[in-house]
């Protein structure tokens, strides 16, 4: 077709997001694209209303039945507290034991529901209910994890504006988009595959995939990576890498095998509950066969048999293990999330505790990711040669209208020395770039630039150029960025820093009297603005320059090796923070990718508590363990005499819920 | 776009109205997922179960003698079963006099409104994508046959799809063997067994009816099937006890 085709601006609105939303959260009736957008809430965390609901009505059952006039009306709720809690449950140990899976939900399930047949249908419902909340909790859990693929995914574009060779655009998928192609990506887009700038000055912001929250420059030759956003002019973009290589594409890899490879706890407790439950269903089943041959038992009936090995099965049923392990995760983490530090589930604390070392992104981590003008230089001279004053003013009044983070730097520095501005006239944008414009200097009207030191380079002699060359190098292996300003042919040099986190001496500090843990930074910052924050804090070591892919394999090895705590905040530290033994994110500052991917998120980006939560986390364990050590001999009191036909089944429950009542009180020590 | 035909509505808003109303002409019995007579069948047992599962609740608490029992179940089943029958074949005639007067309205409208038509067409496939020249161009083709124009109308605006759809006489005949063969399990169930046999009789029924509606819809065998059975024990178990509640009070 030969016609030019005139296409609207790609909207911002993306229809397939629903979709994709939808597939990643595996089919979730809460993004069903067929219910009306208003009715998708009565699907949101329905497993937990259910079990919640479940709970209430077997209280209410248990109330009612010890009056004989409302005992009929205790078993109807009685019913309803099987159907909400126990049928979900026999569904999926049916479907377990369809696949040959023996598991510990097949023991519950079972235990459960052989209850009614010896008569304790309540002990059964309550049973069944501990499990529902528990695996609604797990399941709110998991979909949190998933969400982090999925924030990942509304990231980056679907399609792209291509150029073709007439000069006109056409959207195009960028899946069917080739290398070599040529894209157009206008101002406020986000970039949508990696590409060369072919055309075009702007500034792009990468806060969504490296946490910088400081614009960078692209001009002609410079690489962009498609999750950037253009902030300011456009972009024409020559295809280098097809959308399944995008950086994005490569992250979104590295989040899921972080991801999939992470639950080594997960498996360790399947593979104990798989042996555990085999176990106690072969020796019920084995005692309920062969107790009437060997003991002279009659098979039925309350001496029988099968009474004895249904009580043993629910007495070994690990009700307490169940719960009293989460009433001690649970109190932790409300104590937690009162300090503002929000976790995802209380397996994180054992995670935590298990770690020897800490590590840090830099910016946005350590540091705010704000810039604040270090000092202000003039080239070829040791001191300035005019009153500081009179230069930062100039500056000030070039960028006070701009919201360029530079810009706000020079304006709180203009403020803080109790600069004026002046009047500027032919005020000249170039986005990214710099600015120009004439302003009154010594009486007289001066023309003056202000911004990147490329912009100001062909206004300057070689020898000039030079000179500039060496003092910029300088000062950006100190860490700095710099802007250069331009006034009558004096060049003077604007040294900008970011700024560290308030009160992280103290914390850094305290975790370093403690002496438990080693603590690191890994930064794909220059070595020299590590090194300068590593010295600030005292940090024990620091690895500066990494890409993603390498500060994951510093994760990887040190999770594996020590166990390995990671603090970030950007979309480069999703991966590190999946794969870590635990990971942290910044709350406010932080991505919603490495929010979704970390297991604490520190809602108000409250470093400075890491110290108390790293002794939670100590202090839980212990309390865990003791926990564990009094619900596992609970189940051993509860079921030999049960089995021994000692105590009567109702004993035999009562011993079995008081173990879970001990561990449970031991666990509300540490809501403090 | 003030017209009569759009009811001062634009041209998207009214296809999405027109495919509303084209899902629920295709819609069916409420309780089915997929109409006819696989549907039909299973349901008028499952339904059939229930019945006769809360008229023992009844036999129970007004003291039957088992021959009695039998004959209300006989008796209830027959009526039961004309019912059911009858109310399937309606309700499949009644969805395709749906269908029938939809499909002629598009046709008036294809030959009296062509330019709104035109419209529609153009607001559906502008949201497809296509826009500008090849928008116009594949309106033109289209436009240009009036019976592919019909089917492109009815699929793409209703939302309807042709030729998926049983005769009413064949839904009702699903309906009516779901319905006879529960009601002759149960009555056996309870002939051989009493109580005891009408409750397997049941719970083979659900299953069965549960396992082929599954298999129809190509739906979760286990989840279908234990889902079903829930809802019948619960709905028969909850009535028992309400009515023990009612005995302990002296009301029945």
């Amino acid at each position: 077709m030969s016609e030019t085709i005139t296409l609207a601006r790609p909207s911002n609105l993306k229809p397939s997001l629903i979709f994709e939303e939808f597939f990643g959260l595996g089919q979730e009736a809460s993004v069903s694209p067929f219910l009306i957008p208003d009715s998708r809430r009565w699907a949101a965390n329905l497993t937990l209303k259910a079990s919640i609901f479940a709970a209430g009505l077997l209280v209410l059952s248990f109330t009612l039945s010890f009056f004989p006039l409302t005992a009929p009306i205790s078993f109807l709720f009685l019913i309803l507290v099987y159907f909400l809690a126990g049928i979900p449950a026999l569904i999926e140990s049916i479907e377990d034991l369809a696949s040959f899976d023996i598991n510990i939900d097949i023991l519950m399930t079972l235990a459960a529901f052989s209850s009614v047949l010896i008569g304790s249908s309540m002990e059964g419902a309550l049973l069944l209910v501990l499990f529902a909340l528990s695996g609604s909790i797990e399941d709110s859990v998991t979909a949190r994890a998933k969400g982090s693929i999925n924030s990942l995914h509304k990231l980056s574009p679907t399609k792209a504006s291509v150029i073709d060779e007439s000069g006109n655009l056409i959207d195009r998928s960028v899946k069917d988009i080739s290398i070599g192609t040529i894209i157009l990506v206008r101002a406020g887009e986000v970039v949508p595959l990696d590409g060369e700038v072919i055309a075009g000055i702007s500034s792009v912001n990468l806060v969504h995939l490296t946490g910088e929250s400081l614009p960078v420059m692209k001009k002609t030759g410079d690489e962009v990576a498609a999750g950037a956003l253009n902030t300011e002019g456009s972009l024409t973009l020559k295809v280098i890498r097809t959308s399944a290589d995008s950086t994005l594409s490569r992250i979104i890899q590295l989040v899921t095998q972080a991801q999939e490879a992470r639950p080594q706890l997960q498996r360790w407790f399947d593979k104990f509950s798989r042996a555990y439950a085999l176990t106690i269903i072969g020796l019920s089943a084995f005692f309920a066969l062969t107790f009437s041959y060997f003991l002279g038992l009659p098979f039925l009936g309350f001496e029988g048999s099968v009474y004895r090995a249904v009580a043993f099965l629910i007495a070994a049923s690990p009700c307490a293990l169940i719960i009293a392990l989460p009433i001690a995760y649970l109190s932790a983490v409300s104590a937690c999330a009162r300090q503002g530090i929000l976790l995802k589930g209380g397996v994180v604390l054992d995670a935590l505790a298990q770690c020897k070392t800490i590590a840090f992104d830099k910016t946005g981590t350590l540091t705010t990711g704000q810039l604040t003008c270090a000092e202000v230089k003039e080239i070829g001279k040791a001191t300035l040669s005019e009153p500081e004053k009179d230069v930062v003013a100039v500056a000030y009044a070039l960028e006070r209208n701009a919201v360029h983070p530079i810009a706000r730097a020079v304006t709180d520095y203009a403020k803080a020395k109790n600069v004026e501005s002046k009047e500027v006239q032919d005020f000249k944008s170039i986005p990214g770039y710099g600015i120009e414009a004439t302003i009154e200097w010594k009486g007289k009207q001066a023309y003056v630039f202000m911004g990147h030191p490329d912009y100001i380079k062909d206004k300057l002699t070689n020898q000039e150029n030079e000179l500039l060359q060496t003092e910029v190098e300088a000062l950006q292996q100190e860490g700095s960025l710099i802007a250069v300003l331009l006034i009558d042919k004096k060049l003077f040099l604007f040294a900008f820093q970011d700024t560290l986190r308030p009160q992280l001496s103290d914390t850094f500090d305290k975790l370093r009297a403690l002496g438990k843990w080693k603590l690191l930074m890994l930064t794909g910052d220059h070595a020299a603005s590590a090194q300068r924050i590593a010295e600030l804090l005292g940090l024990d070591e620091y690895y500066a320059n990494l890409r993603p892919e390498n500060k994951l394999d510093h994760v990887t090895r040190l999770s594996q090796t020590e166990g390995l705590v990671m603090v970030g905040d950007g979309i480069n530290d999703a991966p590190a923070l999946a794969r870590a033994t635990a990971g942290i994110c910044m709350g406010k500052v932080g991505s919603g990718t490495a929010i979704d991917a970390a297991d604490v998120v520190l809602l108000h980006d409250n470093l400075e508590k890491l110290d108390w939560l790293m002794l939670k986390a100590v202090q839980t364990q212990a309390i865990v363990k003791q926990n564990l050590f009094i619900a596992i001999g609970a189940i051993i009191i509860a079921s030999v005499p049960a089995l021994a036909g000692l105590v009567p089944l109702w004993l035999a429950v009562v011993m079995h819920e008081g173990g879970t009542v001990l561990v449970g009180l031991n666990a509300l020590r540490l809501l403090k | 776009m003030g017209s009569d035909h759009f009811k001062g509505k634009s041209a998207v808003e009214h296809v999405a109205e027109a495919q509303a109303r084209g899902i629920i002409a295709a819609a069916e019995i409420h309780g089915t997922e997929i109409p006819g007579s696989i549907a039909a069948g299973t349901d008028g047992a499952r339904e059939t179960v229930i019945v006769l599962l809360l008229l023992n609740l009844l036999a129970m608490n007004m003291g039957w003698s088992y021959g009695v029992t039998l004959s209300i179940f006989a008796i209830f089943a027959f009526g039961w079963l004309i019912w059911k029958t009858g109310r399937s074949a309606w309700l499949g005639w009644s969805r395709l006099e749906r269908l029938h007067r939809i499909l002629e309205e598009e046709r008036w409208e294809i030959e009296h409104n062509r330019g709104q038509e035109r419209e529609e067409l153009k607001a559906l496939y502008a949201a497809k994508g296509f826009e500008g020249k090849l928008l116009e161009d594949v309106m033109d083709v289209l436009m240009a046959d009036g019976d592919r124009l019909l089917k492109v109308m009815i699929e793409e605006e209703l939302g309807l799809t042709l030729e998926v759809h049983e005769h009413p006489l064949q839904q009702a005949l699903g309906a009516a063997l779901g319905v006879f063969i529960a009601a002759i399990l149960c009555i056996t169930g309870y002939l051989a067994a009493l109580n005891i046999g009408l409750f397997a009789a049941a719970f083979i029924t659900i299953l069965m009816s549960s396992f082929i509606s599954a298999k129809a819809q190509r739906n979760e065998l286990i989840s279908a099937i234990v889902w079903n059975l829930a809802i019948a024990f619960i709905s028969i178990g909850m009535a028992y006890f309400l009515l023990d509640f009612f005995h302990v009070l002296g009301w029945v």
